[in-house]
């Protein structure tokens, strides 16, 4: 066959132009965000810096300076947003919390306030919510009818796991673990070191079980039978730990640090690093996917194999929850004071919705997505 | 229309890339514009899959984009995209084989359908499914992409010898399949 038989052959492949300008989105945007060659003196930056923020914090007072703040907004943000939260754009309801309260987002995009939580997650099967105040525990309904209560010190990262018909909560008080039945009972320390700021993370199980995994103030990833009271495996220590998830089958658990993501087998503790740094959040899709995001993307990894799924035109991400149905991911911009809809499924689709702080009372942290 | 003289391409694809450093997104976008068909293309003829060959794209471009101001100008930009682009392509081939071995009953259920695969000469696709992901990115490499057999061994760091014999099984492969068809 002759060779330019062949080469008539390859060259006749279409390129997906759609492909295209997705991808020229994503190279121009990271462009534009890259460290320039030459950069001012660092006292000179740091001058600059202030005089910035300085510049900013002005402008924010003022009604015409509100409208500056809103350019700069603009311009960070993603083109097109919509100005409010109309609808998720698929199933579901979304769970956020901060200083404007807890708040249940239903998929027709209405909103029910739960409460003066700052924190919250959800229940294994998304029936309930643990919320938390500075001293209070509470169990609530999405519908906002609190079960019950528990009073506590500085509580943090409250976390709900267990099956349909025996559940767990696990959360820190200043630096210690505890864990409550789901019923509010027997509230108890569950382990006898302190705890670094990590949310604690159940393991997905259909068994009767209940085990969990947290990091201990030395930085040492701990899985621990909270029934038995007993400790599974312990790792060596990690720098900077920031985030633990464990993988929808319960058989991997993921730790973010300050330099790597470490990925456990849930049996024996063996480990697998990834190199990628600065993780601050990570996320397990229903199908094992695993999302990461670092100061400067999003990322998604499936098997060994990464993509980057989305680089913000200017600031900082915040939080990932999945989709119930894992076609979409979401993640918050705060700066521009934007949600930001991900399609990595059956699409590639970005959706933007800007005035987030003024539907909550105040910019939430993303608590997760549930059916 | 007569194609432009390699001569001014390289021309303009220097001063692309000078500008580009310098911070013109103009220059960037000129680079990406002229350089995604026959990356994409490339990893497409590689790896057989739509998505994956957007992907593999698109990060060879963000590498070249973090990497953009090391790079030397007096080397042409193609040759280091196409590289990058390709040994992704071939980790991919790779990694999805391994994974095969493992068992497709192993795998979790996809939450939506994947996109449907490329429906790019179907003929041709049979015909490259049959390679290996190697030979494929050795006929791309020259087929698609115009390099020499020396040029390729250098790319892929490969002997000379070994980039021959992948052509010549790759030809006889391709062959052997689409014999049916009119030229």
């Amino acid at each position: 066959m002759s060779e330019r038989r062949v080469q008539r052959l390859l060259d006749s492949t279409p390129a997906d132009e759609q492909a295209e300008a997705r991808a020229w989105e994503i190279v121009r945007t990271a462009y534009a965000q890259r460290e320039p060659r030459r950069r001012p003196r660092r006292r000179l930056r740091l001058v600059l810096a202030f005089a910035a923020v300085a510049a900013l914090a002005a402008a924010a007072f003022s009604p015409p300076g509100r409208a500056v703040v809103n350019a700069v907004r603009r311009s960070i943000g993603i083109e097109h947003a919509q100005p409010a939260l109309f609808r998720l754009p698929t199933g579901g309801r979304v769970l956020v919390a901060g200083d404007g309260g807890a708040w249940v987002v239903a998929a027709d995009g209405s909103k029910r306030r739960l409460g003066d939580y700052a924190q919250a997650s959800w229940s294994p099967h998304g029936l309930y919510v643990v919320a938390a105040s500075t001293n209070e525990l509470a169990a609530v309904t999405p519908a906002g009818a609190v079960h019950w209560t528990l009073s506590r010190p500085k509580i943090r990262f409250p976390r709900w796991g267990g099956t349909r018909t025996d559940t767990r909560i696990a959360y820190l008080t200043t630096s210690r673990l505890h864990v409550v039945g789901g019923d509010g009972a027997g509230d108890a320390a569950a382990a006898g070191v302190a705890a670094a700021p990590v949310a604690p993370v159940w393991q997905p199980t259909s068994a009767d079980r209940h085990v969990l995994a947290y990091v201990t103030a030395r930085g040492r990833v701990t899985v621990l039978d909270s029934d038995r009271g007993s400790v599974r495996w312990i790792s060596p220590a990690y720098t900077g730990p920031r985030v633990l998830a464990w993988s929808p089958d319960g058989k991997q658990l993921a730790l973010a640090t300050r330099t790597k993501v470490v990925l456990f087998d849930a049996r024996t503790g063996h480990t697998t690093a990834v190199r990628i740094a600065g993780v601050r959040a990570l996320a397990f899709a229903p199908d094992g996917r695993l999302a990461l995001l670092n100061d400067r993307e999003v990322v998604l990894r499936s098997g060994t194999r990464s993509r980057t799924l989305f680089v913000p035109p200017g600031g900082r991400l915040d939080g990932l929850a999945w989709s119930p149905d894992g076609r979409w991911l979401l993640t918050e911009l705060p700066a521009a004071d934007e949600w930001v809809f991900l399609q990595t499924r059956g699409g590639r689709r970005i959706l933007a919705v800007s005035h987030i702080a003024a539907q909550f009372g105040a910019f939430p942290t993303l608590s997760g997505w549930a059916k | 229309m007569r194609p432009e003289p390699r001569g001014e391409l390289d021309r303009r694809e220097h001063a692309w890339v000078r500008d580009a450093q310098r911070g013109s997104a103009p220059a960037l976008e000129q680079l990406f514009r002229h350089h995604w068909p026959r990356a994409y293309r490339a990893a497409l003829l590689v790896v057989g899959d739509a998505a994956a060959a957007e992907d593999i794209a698109q990060e060879a471009f963000l590498a070249a984009v973090r990497a953009l101001d090391r790079f030397d100008r007096r080397r042409p930009f193609g040759p280091w995209l196409h590289r990058i682009v390709v040994n992704r392509a071939i980790d991919w081939g790779r990694a999805r084989t391994l994974r095969r071995e493992l068992g497709e009953a192993d795998a979790p259920e996809p939450a939506a359908p994947e996109r449907e695969p490329a429906e790019y000469a179907p003929r041709l696709a049979t015909a490259l499914a049959g390679l290996g992901p190697e030979h494929r990115a050795v006929i791309v490499l020259r087929y698609l992409l115009e390099y020499t057999p020396g040029e390729i061994a250098e790319l892929l760091d490969l002997p000379r010898g070994t980039v021959n014999s992948r052509l010549r099984r790759g030809l006889d492969r391709l062959e052997a399949v689409l014999r049916e068809e009119p030229e």
